[in-house]
């Protein structure tokens, strides 16, 4: 990240006249989010046993950043992707993806031997309160990566591949280190982040998060997902 | 985005980087004396063909014997308490009785150098995890078939 001193005519260097450009400021952002991510997922197992309320202290700063940078870029809700005028055109971009996706994963449960079971996500819940869960989970992330991440990759590297690219990095690299998860998380976080940047709609992207979830739980082998565990979990 | 604005952000951004770098020092620091008993103390004393042998106890709670297992050569061997006899601990005010001296017999093994490690078993404040504490340092002996 590179960081712009500059001075204007008559003034001097003082730490006061540091000036961040905006695409310096954004990866800063960017890479201060996802490390308050990183450090609550990999203390999550550490702390498993004495207190896990610790982990509350980096998502509460990640929430306090993330919310704070969209106020002082006045950001609206609106803006970030809490509408319902574009729903349908955004649903209609992911449905292809959707279909896809759920295809794809009844044709590997099926090779992997894998029996199709919807009711496989969190069994012991009533499936309608599951997926108001997994909506609930799933717009809370796609409102970080998208309507934080993705917004501060298109300052920093512009609308295109490139940003979309950073977006589906930091969704896989935070799936870690589930291979399985973050390879699929990768794909996901391409198709929603080019997506939004089309459309952004971020009820769209979270309903069909819960849904290409529950595929992928409904058919794939919990084994190869490693029952969706990420970061020092996983090992546990 | 006002410049004012710019720089409250900016060291807001430093404030949240310091509080998670205590945070995390935090962490390490109480998984540390969580999973380790400060107060241990302890030796290994002598290995050799025929026996493993040393002494150890917790500071803490002088009174308990503790659990000591031997690996040799980073292979577990056995364990047992450190509960036989050792005067010589009590007269040098390490211990508060005679009895906290441990002592193995050594299994029969491959011709050859090996090395010898004990350790000390730690259970934490958590049930669900336990931990090993070396006491004094490795002893490389030689072992011959013959023995």
């Amino acid at each position: 990240m590179t960081v712009d001193v500059t001075t204007r005519p008559g003034e001097t260097a003082d730490r006061n006249q540091l000036r961040f450009t905006d695409r310096s400021l954004a990866g800063w952002e960017i890479a201060s989010v996802v490390s308050s991510i990183v450090i609550a997922e990999w203390m999550a197992a550490t702390a498993a046993g004495y207190s896990k309320a610790i982990i509350a202290v980096p998502v509460a700063l990640a929430i306090v950043v993330v919310i704070l940078s969209q106020r002082l870029r006045s950001e609206s809700l609106r803006e970030i992707g809490f509408r319902f005028d574009n729903f349908w055109r955004a649903l209609s971009l992911l449905a292809a993806p959707v279909v896809v996706t759920a295809f794809l994963c009844v044709v590997v449960g099926w090779k992997l031997g894998t029996p199709v079971n919807f009711l496989r996500w969190h069994p012991n819940r009533y499936l309608a309160l599951q997926f108001a869960v997994g909506f609930g989970w799933a717009l809370a992330q796609q409102y970080v990566l998208q309507g934080f991440v993705n917004r501060r990759a298109m300052v920093l590297m512009g609308r295109g591949w490139q940003s979309v690219l950073i977006v589906a990095a930091v969704f896989g690299l935070l799936h870690l280190p589930n291979i399985t998860i973050a390879a699929i998380t990768f794909v996901g976080g391409l198709i929603w982040a080019a997506v939004y940047q089309r459309v952004p709609n971020l009820f769209a992207l979270a309903i069909t998060h819960s849904v290409m979830t529950w595929f992928i739980v409904s058919t794939l082998p919990a084994t190869a997902l490693h029952h969706l565990r990420v970061g020092l979990g996983y090992f546990f | 985005m006002s410049r004012l604005s710019r720089t409250t952000f900016v060291q807001l951004l430093i404030g949240k980087s310091i509080c998670e770098a205590l945070v995390v020092t935090a962490v390490a620091a109480g998984l540390f004396l969580a999973t380790t008993n400060p107060a241990l103390r302890g030796w290994l004393d002598r290995a050799d063909g025929q026996t493993i042998s040393g002494w150890a106890v917790d500071n803490n709670n002088p009174g308990r014997r503790v659990e000591v297992q031997l690996f040799i050569d980073d292979r577990f061997v056995e364990q047992r308490s450190a509960n036989q006899p050792r005067p010589d601990v009590h007269q040098a005010n390490r211990a508060a009785d005679d009895w906290h001296g441990f002592v193995f017999a050594t299994p029969q093994l491959a011709a050859g150098e090996h090395e010898a490690k004990v350790y000390v078993l730690h259970s934490g404040a958590s049930s669900s995890r336990r931990t090993l504490q070396i006491i004094g340092n490795p002893i490389r002996f030689r072992s011959d078939v013959s023995q």
